[in-house]
């Protein structure tokens, strides 16, 4: 029997009760199915964009009326003329020209004093706090991750680009997949064979062993399905001149990533959530530049994405989320830089948001401890994106809670 | 308790992998016959001194100086130059991984590099990184506030999170914070006004960039008294340092630092358990606390390897020297990909573990390492046995502790094929994640 027809018949029969011999070629068949089953023109697709660092709010969303902002922040304020004025308080970094141009076309939310009670100024713990969407570290599961647990089983469908899987979309018994920069190599041959034999499951081994047999299952199923697609050229973005690129980074270059997104998406793959990431936003000293170039690249590298998008029309379907785990202390520290903090802006970018300014901006009058007040919980924003964009049960996903952003998607 | 064959060879296995970094040809069987308790003795050691240095291959690194004036050929010397350092002093390290006889003490070097991360992409000198490795290497096993001590005194760390840049006039609270959260005491564990305090305390260091030698500022030093933890004085760093280090939350913390390395990165410590030992503040007794307890033969205690982890019990298991690899590019560039490169950490927090590693792509950069290291891999004594013996001889060589009969099933179909053998065996599931 040749492999076609086998793959067939063994698709046909459902695989049951012929574990050992199917295993590789129901893989096979998983990979096909995700070439001949592209996602749906018209589904929603999130993007998740995590700042690690702790991006600091008060210089990316600027209130560059305010006095004291001014007097509170002498080396690292940015003069109004500077500024990308979005109304007669606020105004964007002066790095952050794309968004600006979304935000004019109404495309763009600013959430403004978003973190949660009692902020937590560690790193790891602010952001396991925000990847997992609770206060309290009872779960070891992240938002995303009990996501995908609501959904079929199918590794392609929430993806992170790099090669660590991030908290975010790790689930209890499911997780999310990672693809790396340039996309997987696929074992072929005997090799392929090997590997699925590993792969199998084997009674009664650990849940960390049975996870390794499982990546190198998906290993098979993702290269297959992927790496066809990531030989294709970037889609060009017809209204936007070209970027440089040459910028040999690593997980760190978010257009790179961004790139890889892109071909993905044009090219129909059945992926809802998109994660990616840039690092780098912890400024204690010297940020205004540090931070103004991340911002900036953030800034370029998600209007560039956008655009790439519109010829396949799936621009329109793409939702992007962009935070970090804390906003940073209102008074500059003297080595020109900021100290950890509490609350900070978060955008929502895509033609489905109602664009505008969303929660209160923390007063820089009534400081607590010289810390911006929280005005926005986080997990406003997670339920309405997960109800909004996701359809999915968001009081589920996030324990019952119940506060929204109001109106921040078009209702379609 | 009794203990049965089974579970005196899981706890050999977790002894070799956790504690050290795998078993070198022959180790494991000897150990099995000599049995857990006598190899236990034997292999909680603590060098002395002198016996560190023998065992420790000399590594020169010259103090780079001032950088010359960019656009000269001089400026282009002096980049290539630090490059070399860089990747010298990182192949000198995995080298002695994988030669030491003093796998304890090299083990909890790198678990320290791990707790005091800090990463030569700030650095960018390795002189600095150099010094600060060998003082883990000297104080692996010793006295935990002794190291805390040293730590302070270490320009690699005070320059990494920005010590030079807190002054009287203009404290920066990155490395008092991180002290406390992520060093001596865990998070939450301290107030914000002690990290202030603290801050203030710790005020007035300066750091040489190229050398990485410290030196204190009186007139940048803040002197005022402070309230630490609820003692309120004029304290010196060590005093502070000492300070939090007697604390029974840093003996907690160390504790669970070590569990969650050693023994389980998934299950949490079980904190009722009462842990004396450490009272001390002996990092040894600690340690040999853990390998003397019953969590050794509880099959609930899984462990993922890290990638440097599995590269180096590789190499162990197959006599590899990894500056000595074939393909020296290959074999970095697939440290880089597995995300795990010997000193340079992603952040502060040091390396993740568990799932973490075990990602569809971990797999593929894992399969592809392997088919570089096997051709450097001695493999006469493999090939000359027969076919049959074979997946009991890695098994033993690697020191796993049970295949499974998947990755049975697999090893034999590949019987008559070393090397396809062996590509299996290092990247079966029970090798990758210790039972």
């Amino acid at each position: 029997m040749d492999t076609l027809s086998r793959r067939r018949f063994l698709a046909l029969s459902g695989g049951v009760g012929a574990a050992a011999a199917t295993h590789v070629l129901s893989v096979n068949e998983i990979a096909d199915a995700a070439i001949s089953r592209p996602l749906t023109p018209g589904t929603p697709i999130l993007l998740v964009v995590t700042l690690y660092g702790g991006n600091d709010g008060l210089s990316t969303v600027i209130p560059y009326t305010d006095s004291l902002y001014y007097s509170l922040r002498p080396d690292i304020s940015y003069a109004p003329e500077k500024v990308l004025q979005l109304d007669t308080t606020l105004g964007l970094n002066p790095a952050m020209t794309g968004i600006k141009s979304l935000w004019d076309k109404k495309k763009v939310a600013i959430i403004r004093g978003v973190g949660y009670p009692d902020s937590d100024r560690s790193h790891f713990s602010s952001m396991a706090i925000w990847q997992s969407a609770e206060r309290t570290q009872t779960t070891k599961s992240g938002w995303l991750g009990r996501w995908v647990e609501t959904q079929p089983e199918d590794p392609l469908l929430a993806i992170n680009l790099g090669s660590v899987l991030p908290p975010l979309l790790v689930g209890k018994k499911r997780s999310g997949s990672v693809l790396p920069l340039g996309g997987l190599v696929t074992p072929s041959g005997s090799l392929a064979r090997d590997c699925s034999r590993l792969s199998l499951p084997s009674q009664g081994e650990n849940f960390l062993a049975s996870r390794a047999a499982t990546s190198l299952r998906n290993l098979l199923n993702i290269s297959d399905t992927i790496s066809p697609i990531l030989k294709l050229p970037v889609p060009a973005a017809p209204d936007l001149p070209t970027i440089n690129g040459g910028n040999a980074g690593g997980d760190n270059n978010l257009s790179q990533q961004l790139d890889v997104v892109a071909k993905l998406v044009t090219a129909g793959a059945p992926t809802r959530v998109w994660a990616v990431s840039l690092g780098g936003f912890d400024t204690h000293a010297n940020e205004a530049n540090a931070q103004s170039d991340l911002i900036g690249i953030v800034s370029s590298s998600v209007t560039r994405f956008l655009a790439q998008l519109e010829p396949s029309g799936r621009s329109k379907d793409v939702t992007v989320l962009v935070y970090s785990e804390f906003g940073r202390r209102v008074a500059a520290n003297a080595s020109a830089g900021t100290d950890h903090g509490t609350s900070g802006p978060v955008f929502v970018i895509g033609d489905s948001v109602q664009g505008g300014f969303y929660g209160e901006q923390p007063s820089l009058k009534n400081l607590f401890k010289g810390d911006l007040a929280v005005t926005t919980d986080f997990r406003d924003i997670y339920a309405s994106l997960l109800e909004g964009v996701l359809k999915a049960p968001a009081a589920q996903i996030l324990n019952g809670w119940k506060g929204r952003i109001t109106s921040l998607l078009r209702t379609q | 308790m009794a203990i049965s064959a089974d579970q005196e060879r899981l706890a050999l296995s977790r002894l070799y992998s956790r504690f050290g970094f795998g078993p070198k040809p022959g180790e494991f069987e000897t150990a099995l016959k000599n049995g857990f308790q006598t190899t236990k003795k034997s292999f909680l050691v603590k060098p002395s001194t002198g016996d560190i240095a023998s065992d420790t291959a000399p590594l020169v690194i010259d103090d780079m100086g001032p950088r010359p004036a960019a656009g000269t050929f001089a400026g282009v010397e002096y980049s290539v130059k630090i490059r070399e350092q860089i990747r010298d002093m990182t192949l000198w390290w995995l080298d002695q991984m994988v030669t030491t006889d003093y796998s304890l003490n090299e083990k909890m070097t790198w678990f320290w590099h791990g707790h005091w991360a800090t990463s030569i992409e700030k650095l960018n000198f390795a002189l600095p990184m150099y010094k600060q490795n060998n003082t883990f290497r000297e104080n692996a096993l010793g006295n935990f506030s002794t190291l805390s001590k040293a730590m302070y005194n270490d320009g690699a760390l005070q320059y990494w999170l920005d010590g030079q840049e807190n002054t009287a006039k203009a404290p920066n609270e990155n490395l008092s914070r991180e002290f406390m959260e992520l060093f001596t005491l865990g998070v939450g564990r301290y107030t914000e006004e002690d990290v202030k305090a603290l801050a203030r305390v710790f005020t007035g260091i300066l750091v040489g960039r190229t050398s990485g030698d410290v030196s204190f500022s009186a007139r940048r030093h803040d002197s005022s008294p402070v309230n630490l933890l609820g003692t309120t004085k004029s304290f010196t760093a060590q005093e502070a340092i000492d300070l939090l280090t007697a604390r029974e939350d840093s003996f907690r913390f160390v504790y669970e630092r070590l569990w969650y390395r050693f023994i389980s990165s998934t299950e949490d410590f079980p904190a009722a358990k009462s842990r004396t030992a450490f009272f001390g503040r002996d990092v040894f007794l600690a340690v040999s606390d853990f390998v003397d307890s019953e969590y050794m033969y509880d099959p609930r205690y899984a462990m993922v390897k890290s990638p440097v982890e599995w590269v180096v019990g590789v190499c162990r298991s197959f006599g590899i020297t990894p500056s000595k690899v074939k393909n020296l590019q290959v074999f970095s560039a697939g440290l880089t990909k597995l995300a795990q490169v010997p000193f340079a950490p992603p952040n502060v927090g040091g390396w993740p573990a568990g799932e973490a590693w075990l990602t569809s792509a971990s797999a593929q950069f894992r399969l592809s390492l392997a088919q570089t290291l096997i051709k450097s891999a001695d493999l006469k004594e493999f090939k000359s046995m027969k076919p049959a013996a074979r997946s009991l001889y890695l098994q033993n060589l690697l020191g796993v502790y049970k295949w499974s009969k998947r990755t049975s099933d697999a090893l034999t179909i590949a019987r008559l094929d070393p090397e396809r053998m062996v590509l299996l065996a290092i990247n079966s599931p029970e090798y990758v994640v210790g039972a």
